[in-house]
C-alpha cells in the first residue's frame, strides 16, 4: 500500500517564490500578472462607476444605487465622520484609493484571478506614498512647515525637560512608522491570505493523487479551503477599510488646530 | 461605526513601534561604541515607557474616560 505513495515527489509547500510569475508575453516586468490585474482594475472601477453614475435618476436603478452605497460609505463613513467639516475636497481620494484597494485585493478570491494584486509589496507602498505626501503637504500648506514641526513634536502639557524624550519619537511616528505600517499591514495581510489559500488547495491537490486513505481527507483540505475564501473576502473588505480610514485620520490629524 | 477605535488602534501600535525603534536604536549605537551589551535593552524598555507615556497623553489626560 505504502509503494504507489512512496514514489509520489515530496509534497512542495507555496512559498514566496508562487507569488512571482513569467510575463505573459514579451520581456518586461510590466507584463507580468499582477500589473495586468492592475490595469483590468482600473478599467473595470471606472466603467462601474461610470455606467452607476451615468443615467442619474431620482428613483436610482439597481446599478446606481450599488454605486451610490459605495460612494456613500466612504464620504460619509469615512471622510465625514473622520476628517470632519473640510470632509468635501478628501473625497475624491479616499473614495479611490478605497475602490482601487478593494478591488485589488478582491481578485485574490475571483476564480481565474485568484491574486491579489497588494500581495505584491510594490503596490501597497505606491499608494503609501502617496498617502504620504497628501497629509505631509495638507499640514504644511496649513500650518507652515515650521508650525507643524512644532505642533508635532512638542504636544502641550509636558514638562519641557521631556521634550527631549518625546520629541524624537514623535518626529519617528510621523515620519516613518505611519507609513511603514500603513503599507506593511495591507501587504501582509493579503500576502499571508493567499499563502493560506494557496497551502490548502496545493495540500488537497496532492491528497488526491496519494493513496486511497489520503484521498479522504483532501476533501477536507478543499473544504477548508473554500472556507477561508470566503474569510478572506472579509479580511479584504476590511483592510481595504482600514486602509482607507488611516489615511483619513492621517489627513485630519494633519487638519487639526492642536493635539 | 468602530472608526475612532480602530485609529486608536493604530496610533497606539505606532507609538510603541516608534519608542522602540528610537530608543533602542539608540542603545544599539551605544552599545556598539561603548561596547557594552546592556544599553539596546535598556533603551527599548525606556522607548516602550516613552511610547506608553505618549498614549496616556492623548488618550487619556486629555479625553479622561468618563
Amino acid at each position: 500500500m505504502l509503494a504507489p505513495h512512496m514514489a509520489q515527489p515530496a509534497f512542495v509547500p507555496p512559498s514566496s517564490s508562487d507569488f512571482f510569475f513569467n510575463p505573459a508575453f514579451g520581456s518586461s516586468i510590466l507584463a507580468t500578472k499582477p500589473v495586468m490585474l492592475l490595469l483590468f482594475s482600473v478599467i473595470l472601477i471606472s466603467v462601474f462607476f461610470t455606467f452607476s453614475a451615468r443615467k442619474a435618476a431620482i428613483l436610482p436603478s439597481r446599478l446606481q444605487f450599488s454605486g451610490e452605497i459605495v460612494y456613500n460609505f466612504v464620504r460619509d463613513g469615512i471622510g465625514k465622520d473622520v476628517i470632519g467639516e473640510e470632509y468635501q475636497r478628501f473625497v475624491p481620494f479616499l473614495f479611490a484609493i478605497f475602490t482601487f484597494v478593494l478591488t485589488n485585493n478582491l481578485f485574490g478570491v475571483v476564480p481565474f484571478m485568484q491574486f491579489p494584486t497588494m500581495s505584491h509589496i510594490g503596490f501597497p507602498v505606491s499608494i503609501t506614498i502617496f498617502v504620504y505626501l497628501v497629509y505631509h503637504y495638507v499640514a504644511i500648506k496649513k500650518k507652515g512647515l515650521g508650525r507643524y514641526l512644532k505642533e508635532m513634536c512638542f504636544m502641550p502639557g509636558v514638562p519641557k525637560a521631556v521634550y527631549v524624550i518625546l520629541a524624537p519619537v514623535e518626529f519617528l511616528t510621523y515620519f516613518a512608522v505611519r507609513p511603514l505600517t500603513l503599507a506593511m499591514r495591507l501587504f501582509g495581510n493579503m500576502f499571508a491570505g493567499h499563502l493560506l489559500l494557496l497551502l490548502f488547495t496545493l495540500g488537497g491537490e496532492y491528497m488526491l493523487k496519494s493513496a486511497l486513505f489520503v484521498k479522504f481527507f483532501a476533501i477536507l483540505s478543499f473544504g477548508l479551503a473554500i472556507g477561508l475564501s470566503f474569510f478572506e473576502m472579509g479580511i479584504q473588505c476590511l483592510q481595504a477599510y482600514i486602509f482607507t480610514l488611516l489615511a483619513a485620520l492621517y489627513i485630519a490629524g494633519a487638519l487639526a488646530d492642536e493635539h | 461605526m468602530a472608526t475612532n477605535e480602530d485609529g486608536a488602534f493604530w496610533t497606539i501600535i505606532a507609538y510603541l513601534i516608534s519608542g522602540l525603534g528610537f530608543w533602542g536604536g539608540l542603545g544599539y549605537v551605544g552599545d556598539r561604541f561603548f561596547k557594552t551589551d546592556f544599553l539596546t535593552i535598556v533603551g527599548m524598555g525606556f522607548g516602550l515607557g516613552t511610547g506608553l507615556y505618549l498614549i496616556w497623553i492623548k488618550f487619556i489626560k486629555e479625553n479622561p474616560p468618563r
